[in-house]
């Protein structure tokens, strides 16, 4: 008799198109941020190490990453990276704030177990709450007219720039 | 009625999948403020866009702070990779089942994970600024005013303070 | 209530005639207070009786009928028509254990996990003239998972299990915490010890989906938690701190 085994790939679709709850959506988010700032990291250590290795490579790496190619800007290159570190630091804080919320069941079987759902929308609002002005931030200092609101937070911003780097 | 004891002890298990399980929580909580304030210095307060070999070599040799930067991103990054390839290892094991295959994946993945563990902790720790390569860069940049001066004018005046910030610590 | 024209898609897998399995339709009347595995059978006495699914009490403990209903693991003898939020029904096998026959799958691997972590009372104290006894507080620590009735709607809804069928899954581990939890036994350590293992507590990633799935609505992840618990303090709680007079 023979019975039907399914195979990788069928595995992983099947299992995307179970009807689980918010519980399997933070767990695959956990997954797919956790990859990507993985990929990311391996990446980031090889650029970095190019500053003891060669200097001018290294400066060069860090002008494509700004959307500059030989010392020529590329508008769309440099949306496209900044917008490559919006989605970064959103896999971050969301792998934060989520593995917060994992550690939490296992300080508290009962009590965090048991409010589980709550603790979902907990960590849905507070990545909101970090991201907004993050993404704020971030996109600002693409747009070249600054705002009285943008200008509130670059002024402190280039106070604390002197203690901070 | 006297039953038995309220609780019972058994030895606290140990085991490498109980160690892997204790990393991940505590290097995770020490990267949830090294990585998320490590993001906030260098994508919020500075700007990716400022980020150059000056910046790192004065982060880095700073007299005053130089230290603490190098021993923050030391931590860092040893717990990162370790946190991020023990997951990776997590995850392929769930999906890869077979014994042998298991042994082939842990090996490459520890050795993968070995590999670049040396390349940041020695990029950390033996780096020396290069002043030459500095002065090069200066000369040949007050050279690049003149001939793009609509380029850089853009660029300084998006991050102001990028460059000026550094020369009141020194 | 008036009765409701089903549209019933079945995933079928006959081995004699099918690769892989497909999906099939059936039209079929029901009644709203009907449930579930009424309309299978309806579909399977009226129009194909080759339709292979396992059932044995219908009345939800006997867990035989364990499948995939609109995508989540049920009981078809517990999940009502009129609960249905539309005429459209989907039926598959649970996932991540052999299909050797439309809706039947083989448990063999579900039960030899649950056989793995001894799932009977280890005592070798010298028996009482009476019985071993165990105060209200103390049988209250490991109700919730006397509870289970092996159906394998937990084990077949989790992702790690999906991917890894070695894991041992959320039915064994409940089955190990209603008697490491037990006053009276004695195999907490030994039992502790498989769960331990690299296919044991620690493929546990809180996802959930067995809490969700499980129709006796045991606390799944709860009980796992506690096992994890007392592997990283080697402190076994046996007596309740829930009031007991709330339990219903």
């Amino acid at each position: 008799m023979s019975v039907y085994r399914r195979g990788l790939v069928s595995r992983l679709v099947e299992g995307l198109r179970y009807g689980g709850g918010a519980g399997q959506w933070s767990w695959l988010l956990h997954r797919i941020t956790g990859l990507g700032i993985l990929l990311y990291l391996v990446v980031h250590i090889w650029d970095t190490f190019l500053v003891i290795f060669s200097p001018a490579s290294y400066d060069a790496i860090m002008g494509f990453y700004g959307g500059k190619i030989h010392g020529v800007e590329y508008p769309l290159l440099r949306w496209a990276f900044r917008l490559g570190e919006l989605g970064l630091f959103a896999s971050v804080v969301f792998h934060a704030v989520n593995g917060l919320r994992v550690i939490l069941f296992d300080l508290s079987p009962i009590r965090a177990v048991g409010a589980q759902k709550e603790l979902f929308w907990a960590v849905v609002a507070l990545f909101f709450f970090i991201m907004i002005p993050v993404t704020f931030i971030v996109i600002h200092a693409l747009v070249a007219e600054p705002t009285p609101v943008a200008a509130a937070i670059v002024f402190p911003r280039n106070f604390v720039q002197a203690f901070v780097h | 009625m006297a039953v038995t004891a309220r609780s019972r002890r058994v030895k606290p298990a140990g085991g490498f999948e109980l160690a892997a399980w204790y990393f991940m929580r505590i290097s995770g909580l020490f990267l949830v403020f090294l990585a998320l304030g490590h993001l906030c210095i260098m994508h919020l307060i500075h700007n990716v866009e400022s980020i150059n070999y000056n910046f790192v070599s004065d982060r880095w040799t700073n007299p005053q702070t130089g230290y603490i930067w190098r021993l923050w991103d030391l931590t860092m990054v040893n717990l990162a990779i370790l946190h991020g390839f023990n997951g990776l290892r997590q995850i392929l094991e769930e999906w890869i089942n077979r014994a042998k295959s298991r042994v082939v994946l842990r090996t490459g993945i520890w050795i993968f994970a070995g590999a670049l563990l040396l390349l940041g902790n020695y990029a950390i720790l033996m780096f020396v600024k290069d002043a030459d390569y500095l002065k090069n860069r200066r000369d040949a940049s007050s050279d690049a005013v003149t001939v793009r001066a609509d380029v850089d004018r853009g660029a300084s005046s998006r991050h102001p303070a990028a460059v000026p910030a550094f020369d009141v610590l020194k | 209530m008036s009765m409701r024209t089903l549209t019933v898609r079945i995933k079928r897998y006959v081995p004699e005639r099918d690769r892989s399995p497909r999906w099939e339709e059936f039209k079929v009347e029901a009644d709203p207070h009907d449930r579930v595995l009424d309309v299978i059978q309806k579909v399977k006495w009226d129009q194909d009786e080759t339709i292979g699914l396992r059932r044995s009490c219908a009345h939800g403990v006997c867990g035989s009928d364990a499948m995939r209903i609109n995508g989540v693991n049920r009981l078809a003898c517990k999940v009502l028509i009129k609960s249905l939020p539309s005429d459209v029904l989907t039926l598959e096998p649970i996932l991540g254990l052999p299909v050797i026959k439309d809706l039947i799958v083989d448990m063999k691997p579900f039960f030899d996990h649950y056989k793995s972590v001894l799932p009977y009372l280890i005592n070798d104290d010298p028996p009482p003239t009476t019985e071993r006894l165990q105060s209200p507080e103390e049988r209250a620590r490991f109700d919730d998972t006397t509870r289970c009735i092996l159906c394998a709607c937990c084990t077949a809804a989790c992702p790690p299990f999906w991917g890894d069928n070695k894991y041992v899954g959320p039915a064994a581990i409940v089955n190990a915490h209603r008697f490491i939890f037990d006053s009276r036994d004695r195999g907490a350590a030994e039992r502790l010890d498989i769960l331990n293992d690299t296919e044991g507590v620690w493929r546990c990633r809180t996802v959930f989906n067995c809490t969700n799935a499980c129709p006796r609505e045991i606390k799944v992840t709860q009980a796992i938690q506690e096992v994890k618990q007392a592997l990283l303090t080697g402190e076994v709680d046996t007596h309740s701190v829930v009031n007991i007079h709330q339990e219903t």
